[in-house]
Parts: C-alpha cells; structure tokens; sequence
C-alpha cells in the first residue's frame, strides 16, 4: 500500500471533481484501473475524494517518472536533459531549461502533457514512445488537480541540486592551459653521467627525466643516412639526393649535422612543407562546398596559400603572422602584398543563401557561416571548442554562450570581398569591396526573379526593373575607376549582369520558365597554356585577393518574398545570443569581446569589427595558451605525435599534456625567442631526443608501446604531400618552381609540388582523399594516415607511377648492364646501394621482366614511403 | 536500455536464423563477424579511438543498407499522398494553413495521376507506379516526414550526415566506423551516382577518413572505368604477381632490417588485399555478369545500373549503398512536374520495385534495409502554374526490408499534403529507426570530437517502432 500524505482539503476536493467529471465522461472506465478499486472500497463515505492527488501521484505519476523520465531527467546525472529534474520536488516545480513545465490546475498550458501527448514534433516526451493514453489521462487529471507532489523537499532549506553547469569562470580561470608559462629549471635526473653524455638541448632534460622515472633509456643516435633522410623530409618534404647523403655521411666536421637543419631551414622548400601543414589548421580551400549562385569558388584563394609559403618562408613571428591573417588590413605599415593573409577569413566556406528564403532560415545558414570561423579560431588560434557554447553554455569548459556571440559579433561585422592588389587608397579599397558584394547580390537578385519568376510574375518582373536598376545606379556610380584602375573597373562591371528580360506571357499560368544559370564571376580568361590543367572554378590570374572588409550584415526579412542582405560599411554589429542557435528566439544582445575566462580588464572591441582586438588579445589576454598550442603543433610535425594528444582541445575534455613542463618551458621560451618558427625547429630537431634512431626495442615496446615518453622516434609515413612528390622527384620529373596559380592533381602534366594542387571543399582531389587529406571543410587537428588497398591500388596502377616508373627506366637506359641499372636506380630511388640479396632479387627480376616494371617495383616498396 | 551482452555466437545464429535462408552462411560465418568487430577492417597505424561500446549492441535485423536518393525532392502528392482537397480547391489558396514556402506560389495544384489502394493495408499508391504498387506488401510508406530545412544543400546534407552544416560524417561513414566492413575487398560505403559525384555527401568528416563513401560512376557498366586504378594496363595477372613476389620480398627485407613495425606489416597485407580486390571488385562491380533477363528486368538506366548494382554489393557484404538518382537534381519540378514525372517515374518504378523483389527472392530482404526518399517533398500549391516548390515540412519517404513493416501506411499530412500533422517523423527519426536494424542504438554510436561527442542522430531522434516488425 502507497503511503498517503496529508494534502490541503482544496486540492481534495479540485482532484475529486475532476476525477468524478473524467468518470462521468467515460474517459477513464472505472475497470480499467484496478488500482482504485480497494480504495473505492475502503474509504466508502467519501468514494471519490478517497483518490487524492497525493495517491494519484504516487500510483500514476510517480511510477511513469521513475520507469520512463529519470533516465534522463534526475538530480543524479551531470547534466539532466534540458536541465530538467523530474525526481525531486523542487525539480518538478521549477521545470527545465525551456522554463516550468507544469501549470497546476491547468493541463492544456502545461509544457509536460505537451510533451505527452505527442502533438508537436519537437516536444515529445518519453522519446521511447508514446505513453499509453490511459497514462496520459491520469497525467492530465493530475494537473488539473493541482499537479499536487507529495514528495518531500530534499533538504528543508537548501536549494534543490542545479543541474550541473560546466565549469565556472572563476574555477576557469586556474585550469592549467590558462597559466602563464616561463621558462623552467632543467629537471634534474639520477643518471647525470649519462645525461651529460646524451643530452644537447634543454629539452632532452625533460624527456630523460621521465623516461628514468620510467625507467627506460632513450635510442641511440639514428645513423647518418638515417639522420639526413629525416630531417630533409621534415623541413623541406623531399629526399635528399645519393650525393648529398654520401656527403653528408662524409662530413666530418662536428657541426655537420647544425649545417645541414640550418641549409635545410634556408630552403624555398621549407616553406611549402611547413605552409602546407598551417594550411590544415587554416582550412585552406579555394570553392565552397557546394559552389552554388551565393556561394561560388574563389579564384583568388592562391594568393593566400603562396603569403603563407612565403610568410613561412620568411620566419614571421608566429604572433604577427596570425594577426595578419585576422587583421592585417587594420596593422600599420602594412605592406600591401601582406593583406593576401585575410585570406584565412576571406576565402572561409559559407553556405549558400538562396535569397526567396525565409529571414530565419537565411539568418540560420549566415551564423553558420559566422560559427564556422568562431570554430576556426575556436579551435585553430586558443585550442578551444568556443563553437560548443553557441547553443548553451559549453557544457564543461568556462566558455559561456555569451562568449561565443561576443565572438559571433565580429564576424557578423565583415563581408567576404575581393580586394584589389593595386596599393589604393583606403576609403576607396573599402568602396570597392563592399561594391563588389551589393552589385552580386543586386545581380543575383534580378537575373533569379527574371529567369524564375514565380507565381507572381509581374511582382517579380517590377522587382526585376527594380534591382537592374540599382544595380546600374550602383555600378555607374563607380565609373571613375575606368581611367584610373580599368582592373576594377572591368571586374565591377563583369559583376553586374543585367537580365535578359523575357516579355511578360499574358496568361501567368503558362509562363514556362526555365532555371536561370547561376550568376557566376567574372569570366576568367586562361591567360597561359596551364590554364587548361586548372579544370572547372579555375583560379585566376586577375589581380585580386580574396579578403574581408569590415561591414555589419543584416538579415532584412521585410519584404515576404525576398529577405535581403543589408551589409553596412563599418558599422559592426553586435550579435544576440540565440539559444538553441534558434534565429527566431534571440536573447540579449552581447557586445564583441574576448573571451571572459580569457580576459584581464574589460575585453570590449573597440576597432571596427574586432578584428584588430581578437588578434591582440589572443596574444596578450590569452597569450600562453596560443605559445602552447602552437609548441604543441609543432611538436606533432616533427615527431609524428603531440604532446597533448588533442592538439585542438586544451580544454576539460581535451588530453593533458605527456610531458608538462616540457610544453611550458618550450612555449615560454618560444615567445622569449619573438615568436619564432624557426628558433623552436632548431630547438627541437638539435635535440638528442629528436635524433633518436626509430628501431623498436622490446623493453620500450613492453612498457610504453605508445611511446608516449619518447624513447625512440617514431617511424612515420609520409603524407601525401610528400609522397607525391617524392615520386616524382625521385624520378627526376619534379617541377621545383613554385606552380603559378593552383592546378588539377591529376593532370599528367602536372609535375609541381602538391601544396600547389587545388583543393577543392566540393570535390576533393582522389588522391588527396586516398592518402588523408583533411577535410577542406574545417581546421584539422592532426591528420589520421590510414592503411588502405585502395592506397595502393593507385601505387600498383595508376598512370602517375607508370610515368614515374617509366622516366626513371630511361634515365637508366645508357647504364652499362642490368646489375648497373639496378644499382643507379636503388640510389635514385633510395638514394642507397643494394645489398647483395636485393641486387639478387632484382636481377633475377629483370631475366623476364622490364627495367620500368622493376623501377615500379622499387617506387612501390614500403621504404620509399617510410619515414624513419 | 540494452543491458543483456549477447555472444558473438549468439548473434550471429541469431542473425542467420532471421534471415532463414541458405546460401548466406559464407557471408555471415563468425570470421566476417570477428572481422566486423574490430571496427573497421582496414589496417591502420593511428591510434584512432574506437567506438566506445562494441557494435551491433543488440541483435540486428539488417546487415546492410541501400538508400534510394532522389536528388532534388520528389512530389510526395503525386506518388504516394494523394489529397482530394486539391481538387476541391483547385487553384484557391485556403486561408486555414500558412502555404507560404521560399518561392512565390499560386493556389493548389491537384495531382492528375489516379491513386488506387494496394496490398493487405490498402496504401495509397499512384498511377506513375505500377511496379512499386505490385510490391507494396513489402513496404512501409512514411507520409509523415518532415525536414528543417528548404533549400537543397543543407536539406541533403541533413539527410546523409543528420546536420544542415555540411561538415558531419555521412551515415554510411557512421555506419562503416561502428560496424566495420564484411568484406574487406570491398569499400564498406559505396555511392552510386551517374557522373560519380555527390557534392561531399560521402565525406567522413572527423571520422578517420577510412571511412568516406567511395563514389562510382553508374552511368558505366565497366568495372575498370568505374573505379580508378582498378586495374593494370601494361601487366596481366601473372605478371603483376611476379612484380608484386618482388615488393613483398624487398618489403620483407627492409622490415627485417628496421624491425617489427605495424605499419609496415600493415602496408604489406594492405597490398596483398589490393591485388585480390582487383578481381574482387571487377566481379562486384560488373553488372555484366549477371543474365540478360535479369538486367532486363531492373531496366537499362544509370538509375537502374544503381539498384542492379547495389544488390550484387549488399550480396557481397557492403554495408551501406546509397544510389543516387541524378545526375544533377531531376526530381526538382518547379515546373512542368506533371510531364516530368511521367516520364522520369517509369524506370525508377521499375528498378526500384525490381530491386525490393530481387532481394526478397534472394532471400536478403530480411537483412537489407532499403530507403527511399528525397531530401524533402513538394507543395500542394502551384509554383509557375505547373510547378511545385520545396516542401520540408510534410512529404513522403518509404522503407522496406530489414525488420520494417510492409503493407502499411504511417503518419499523414494535413488535408492539402503540406504539413505533417500525424506521427511526424524527423529525419533524425529516420536515422535512429535505420540504425536499430542495424542493431546499433543510435546514442551509443558516438565520436569524441572538439570537446563533445557527436552522434549521427546529433542530440535527437527517436527509433519509430511502429513501423518495425
């Protein structure tokens, strides 16, 4: 028997009344609820009131709580669905996060029997299916009868148990990626005897320590050829040639090795290798994933990838060169060619936003294209999922959802535009942008409504008139730049397609229209022979960069047929906070800042967008953290494996660092070192721990098989970067020079290295696919290199080994005999002599087979892909 | 909550008894099943993390999923929701339901084509579709769909990776990464599509990229233009084993010099696996196997090349097969639509029907679970005159095999077609019914990924049981 509870006489008797008119009705046959029935007949003087609320609670509501909500709804869990408790008091009274849930005495405005009765397809409630309707009736009674709860409070007094938030500012504030780095005291290990021996670097202080707490010993030094092989593949992404390497083990001069990291440093090739991979945070494509009317390619994109080549190339401090990429537009004496940097933002993806939407539905897909940089940067610059506190609070960093719109803000606060090249004036620069984004969309506009007119064809055929005409207006205004910057000019005036307008049918129902063809750029002319290879939504050679000028962007939804896009020139806009990301519920309006657990003072962005102000404060506010994600970066470039495993996540749900000390004392003195790239390669690859030989050792395997405490280097594969041209350079048909423009991989006739192949977000290369390429789509953390059969379909097929194969067969056509060819090829391909089983195999090889079947052989080998 | 932990055993005789039928034992004998269970069959050297929790989680009917994808959003009230209010109000714009979608629309344009009730539930099936209607008993139609989204992109997105935003993995990527692959010289999630794209939608996002949808040409029927670098121009089969003798053996050597190393080891079975596949894949993909009669009967289209094919896949252990019915998005009738479906429903009827008894004579009805559907419907109003625009929020997709219901109908729109009113069912619906066949709950299958772990079913989607067997 349930026990009863006192309950107010009022609640009685409502909860009699509606009981009696729910019997009286029929809709509870008094059969079907064998549970009343005893009390019925107990309590016989007053049959009704004998079900109180109290009892119906504990029989009927209570039961289906316990079977069907607490799963997800209890005080118990870290964070109960929708922030809503259903198994203490408190809980059921104050409701969730949608507000309460309950209204006493009141069913139909109560948001649970919403929930219940399944009528709305976004509130249903239990999600494991409907409850039956018996179960529903007794739900309904029960509020009506004043929703009574019987329970007692938890605690007299004490507030109910919040749903757990994440973490607070406050506790924030101490996490560990917070704190300031400085350099730190070398550790000290037991072993000094050997640890003066073995160490060359700082570094390795740190890395012995552990492993001695671990006992382990670090691998001996990795063999000469070994030694040049790695380091020539880790800062330039090529192999050294057979001469070289004979050289270089030749060498006899103690600062041989220094030499070679310093010559290797010095080379055009270190910045291809080392742009590439910043490539992969930055999220380097050159179209959009769908390419479509709003959202076309980029033809620019290029000239972004070659800044940061060269950028690279060039040691800019990482600080500046992220700044750059942010704001480069707002720093002083800025050097024209340096804004190609705002690609990183300029040449982002956004989504297509066909303009007879609706407001909301526009005004989703732009803040998705705002939350993809908020993400960007999120996770890219400051190593945080910022983008998770866009529906709610982040759930267990101390990022709150007003950070991420502060954030939002600033990049609702600019408009993707081509920028000229030419060094002009900067009102003007900035005319010309924004121009450049109001004459598409004023010719998107009319040429949509005049090829699809609708159902209202002389709505749109005014509507057609109306936008040619401010497009006309806008473009004429322009005029000026004819004499001045006929580049401009001829670009503005490609942009404004005036309609083919139709004459209008008299009978609207017969109209027959065919799908306009979408407004695409300025045609783009081929302008030399490789032009061909550069396939569809080409790059261009037009004098333009793909950049950002600050604007604020509205969503104009006024119009019922056609929302517009009202970009202001700087005039930033501060963005609500939308709960749930829902545009059609916005909260307060949050102004642009930093980050509060971030900040020290008051953070508001003062600058035009903020741009300016986000990049500063990354390095000031947040300072530390930047130096050790990028250390952290770093690091994994160079040893295959990071040491904080998530090199995108420092917060509570990311990885803790293998070796913290070491990352605060690499990170501290990387900014004494200004920033620079080339310092920490230096620090890193000098090391003794980074000359490791990679050989497995079974005491190492037995107890770090991970080797997460570095006693050997990993043996790696190369990626496809490297792969692809490597074979091609081991073949001698590799293209040095920088490739203008950026071309298709898989033209034959494209002999340039990889970093300058297309990398299209919508149709990603195959090769690129085969060998892991991230996707374009979003800034990579790491890249996962996969094993697969197809990989080695195109290594056993493809027309590009052949030809490889094929160039080194006739490079080793005048060698004397087979025994000569084999021995030239193994030192072009391996840049080694054979061993004498090798030279066996292959000679027995060559009795049937070809010279260009055998050098296929070779390039196929795993050696050649390996990475020691 | 599934709490009982089944046997590999168990699972499997549980597996083969549902399906009762001969001939699959090969298919489902427990090496495939312990190769299945190391979640991804393909060799790798990253320590990417596997599925939290072993999968299938609970015994599954279905092994296998086939999707049939009409590009662009086919006319639900044309097929399969027939509305006689169109009719009554031809032309008028009621004032009860807010029409209104992206693109300016006149009054209800009733659908031309005669609805008859088939089968023992008495579905509702049009005149364009003959051959669906003679199979229906096999089919569970969902009127009640809905979607949140009008335009193409992020409405097909949302339903191939569950977001609008078109970063997520896609289902078959999901699916490959929790359940792995049967047949390791097949990719595990193929797409079919005439031209061999599909716009990213077989991306695998953060998911280790092992797991992206291959794309294949189906507008071909020659393995080795279908699939690049299939095969050897210059060397026959002996030839390419001798040179292959020859990479193992240097391969060999150079281990043995290094030392043990699992991406080398890896490297070397991965190449032996390539060889095999070569074959493997020339006989999977080569339609031209099979009899004239049998080609006949799903027809001679890309559309039909698709359905033929995905039937030899599904027999060979692919997981997830989607078939794209493009090229382009056909089904996208902002005009013209009567004279579009008439002439564009015939050969999907056909393939589409002969694809449902082709399995079923096969006996892999039971263990294939097929979708059909668009990434959204169309309006009960007239766009042009005789057009319909996008509709997201009521339109129709139907299912059929692998533990559904067949001979029913489920869920309606209101009484213009426009807006599901009864057991609406969301596409994260979809994908958390789909993925149940499969025997994977769909808030177990998740990704740690940017602080958070994601699911295919995002944070919705509830399993329509009403619809399972």
């Amino acid at each position: 028997m349930p026990r009863l509870k006192p309950v107010l006489v009022r609640e009685l008797y409502a909860s009699a009344v509606a009981l009696r008119l729910d019997i009286m009705s029929g809709m509870v046959p008094l059969s079907a609820r064998p549970l009343w029935r005893p009390l019925l007949g107990l309590v016989a003087a007053i049959p009704l009131l004998a079900q109180a609320p109290s009892d119906l609670f504990e029989k009927e509501i209570r039961p289906v709580l316990i079977e069907k909500c607490y799963g997800c709804h209890s005080s118990k869990l870290k964070s109960p669905m929708g922030g809503l408790v259903l198994d203490t008091k408190a809980g059921l009274k104050r409701g969730g996060n949608g507000g309460p849930v309950l209204v006493a005495g009141d069913p139909k405005s109560s948001r649970l029997l919403k929930a219940l009765t399944y009528n709305e397809t976004d509130l249903r409630m239990p999600p494991t299916g409907k409850l039956g309707d018996d179960k529903i009736a007794a739900f309904e009674r029960w509020i009506a009868a004043g929703a009574v709860d019987p329970r007692e409070e938890v605690a007299a007094g004490a507030p109910a148990p919040a749903p757990k938030k994440g973490m607070d500012i406050e506790s924030g504030r101490k996490w560990w990626a917070f704190q300031p780095v400085s350099a730190l005291p070398q550790p000290k290990v037991r072993g000094t005897a050997f640890a003066k021996q073995w160490t060359k670097e700082k570094i390795d202080w740190f890395i012995l320590a552990k492993l001695e707490q671990n006992k382990l010993k670090p691998s001996p030094e990795a063999d000469r050829v070994t030694l040049i092989q790695r380091a020539s593949l880790d800062l330039t992404g090529l192999r050294p040639t057979y001469e070289e390497v004979q050289a270089f083990v030749a060498d006899k001069d103690p600062k041989a090795y220094d030499k070679l990291i310093d010559r290797l440093l010095a080379s055009p090739h270190y910045g291809e290798r080392w742009g590439r991979y910043w490539l992969d945070v930055a999220r380097y494509g050159e179209d959009n994933p769908t390419s479509e009317a709003t959202n076309p390619p980029y033809p620019f994109a290029w000239r972004y990838r070659d800044w940061v080549i060269e950028a690279v190339n060039h040691d800019v401090p990482y600080d500046k060169f992220v700044k750059m990429q942010l704001a480069a537009d707002y720093m002083p004496d800025t050097p024209r060619e340096d804004l190609r940097a705002l690609g990183y933002l300029g040449a982002g993806p956004i989504y297509h936003t066909d303009l007879r939407l609706s407001r909301d539905v526009i005004e989703t897909l732009v803040t998705d294209g705002w939350d993809e940089r908020v993400d960007a940067v999120g996770r890219g610059l400051l190593g945080l999922s910022v983008g998770c506190a866009r529906c709610h609070d982040h759930k267990f960093d101390p990022i709150l959802s007003k950070d991420y719109y502060a954030l939002a803000g600033v990049f609702a606060s600019v408009v993707q535009a081509p920028r000229p090249l030419a060094n002009v004036d900067k009102d003007l620069d900035k005319q010309f942008m924004l121009t450049t984004q109001k004459l598409f969309f004023l010719s998107y506009l009319a040429n949509l409504l005049n090829g699809e007119p609708g159902s209202k064809p002389e709505e749109a055929a005014k509507k057609v008139t109306y936008y040619t005409k401010e497009m006309e207006k806008l473009r004429d205004s322009m005029l000026f730049l004819k004499e001045s910057h006929p580049e401009m000019w001829t670009y503005l005036n490609g942009l404004a397609r005036v309609p083919v307008v139709k004459p209008l049918m008299p009978k609207t129902a017969e109209v027959v229209v065919k799908p306009a063809a979408a407004p695409m750029p300025p045609p783009v002319r081929p302008a030399n022979a490789a032009a061909a290879r550069r396939g569809r939504g080409g790059a261009s050679e037009l004098p333009f960069m793909h950049s950002v000028v600050d604007a604020g962007v509205w969503v104009d939804g006024s119009d019922a047929d056609l929302t517009v896009l009202d970009m202001r020139l700087d005039q930033p806009r501060d963005m609500n906070i939308l709960p749930h990301a829902n545009v059609a519920a916005p909260g307060a309006i949050v102004k642009r800042q930093f980050l509060t657990v971030l900040s020290t003072g008051d953070s508001t962005f003062t600058h035009g967008s903020g741009r300016i102000d986000l990049a500063d404060r990354i390095f000031s506010d947040s300072g530390p953290l930047a130096a050790r994600v990028m250390v952290n970066r770093v690091w994994a470039w160079h040893f295959g494996k990071p040491l904080v495993s998530t090199p995108s996540d420092f917060g509570t749900q990311g990885d803790k660092p293998s070796h913290p000390a070491l990352l605060d004392d690499l990170a501290a003195r990387f900014v004494q070192n200004g920033w620079s790239l080339k310092w920490l390669h230096r620090e890193i690859m000098l090391s003794a721990s980074y000359r490791q030989a990679s050989h497995p050792r079974a005491d190492g395997n037995a107890a770090d098989p991970t080797n997460k405490l570095l006693w050997r280097m990993n043996p790696r594969r190369l990626d496809v970067e490297a792969y692809r041209d490597n074979l091609l350079n081991l073949a001698g048909d590799l293209d040095e020079k920088p490739a203008p423009l950026s071309e298709e991989l898989d033209a034959a006739e494209n002999k340039h290295r990889t970093v300058y192949g297309r990398v299209s977000r919508g149709r990603l290369n195959t090769v690129l696919q085969l060998y892991d390429f991230p996707d374009p789509m979003m800034s990579a953390p790491q890249r996962d290199l996969t094993t697969s059969p197809l990989q080695q379909l195109f290594v056993m097929n493809s027309p590009f080994l052949k030809d490889r194969a094929d160039s080194l067969a006739k490079k080793v056509e005048s060698d004397a005999d087979n025994s000569a060819k084999v021995r030239d090829l193994y030192r072009r391909i391996l840049g080694r002599e054979p061993t004498g089983k090798e030279l066996d195999l292959a000679l027995t090889y060559l009795n049937k087979g070809t010279v260009g079947e055998f050098a296929q052989a070779i390039l196929a080998t795993n050696e050649v892909i390996f990475w020691p | 909550m599934i709490t009982k932990k089944y046997s590999r055993r168990e699972l499997v005789s549980q597996l083969t008894g549902g399906l009762g039928a001969v001939g699959l034992a090969g298919m489902f004998s427990e090496d495939s099943w312990a190769a299945a269970a190391k979640a991804g069959a393909g060799a790798t050297q990253k320590q990417v993390p596997p599925p939290q929790v072993k999968f299938p989680n609970f015994p599954p009917k279905a092994k296998a999923n086939i999707v049939l994808f009409m590009v662009g959003g086919p006319s639900q009230l044309d097929m399969f929701d027939p509305k006689p209010a169109l009719l009554k109000y031809q032309g008028q714009r009621p004032s009860s339901v807010d029409l209104r979608t992206e693109r300016t629309t006149g009054g209800l344009l009733p659908s031309p084509f005669e609805f008859k009730q088939y089968g023992r539930g008495g579905v509702h099936v049009s005149s364009l579709l003959p051959n669906l209607a003679s199979v229906i008993d096999d089919i569970c139609v969902i009127k009640s769909m809905y979607t949140y989204n009008p335009t193409h992109t992020p409405a097909r997105s949302l339903f191939h990776t569950g977001n609008i935003a078109a970063t997520r993995p896609s289902w078959g990527s999901w699916i490959s990464y929790g359940l792995g692959s049967e047949n390791k010289d097949l990719p595990g999630f193929v797409i079919l599509s005439p031209g061999g794209g599909g716009g990213g939608f077989g991306r695998s996002g953060f998911l280790p990229a092992r797991h992206q949808g291959t794309f294949f040409d189906d507008s071909m029927v020659e393995p080795d233009k279908m699939i690049r670098y299939l095969q050897n121009k210059d060397l026959d089969k002996e030839k390419q084993r001798t040179q292959l003798d020859l990479i193992q053996a240097l391969n060999q050597e150079h281990e043995q010099s290094f030392g043990q190393d699992e991406y080398l080891e890896g490297r070397i079975q991965s190449m032996e696996t390539a060889y095999s596949m070569q074959f493997a894949a020339t006989d999977a993909f080569d339609i031209r196997k099979e009899s004239e009669a049998m080609r006949e009967s799903y027809g001679d289209t890309p559309f039909a090349h698709g359905c033929l094919l995905a039937r030899r896949l599904v027999e060979r252990g692919v997981r997830t097969v989607h078939v794209y019915y493009g090229p382009g998005q056909p089904w996208d009738d902002h005009s013209k639509i009567n004279k579009n479906l008439t002439e564009r429903c015939p050969d999907m009827d056909k393939a589409s029907a002969q694809l449902i008894r082709d399995l079923k004579q096969r006996g892999l009805l039971d263990s294939t679970i097929v979708t059909w559907g668009g990434e959204f419907g169309r309006t009960p109003v007239s766009e042009s005159g005789d057009g319909r625009d996008h509709n997201p929020y009521g339109f129709t997709m139907w299912m059929a095999g692998g533990g559904v219901k067949g001979g029913m109908a489920y869920g309606e729109t209101d009484e213009f077609g426009f807006k599901s009113v009864e057991k609406a069912v969301s596409i994260h619906d979809l994908h958390a019914t789909m993925l149940n066949q499969m025997g994977v709950d769909h808030k177990q299958l998740t990704y740690r990924y940017a602080g958070r772990d994601f699911r295919l079913t995002d944070v919705y989607g509830e399993v329509v049981r009403d619809i399972l067997t």
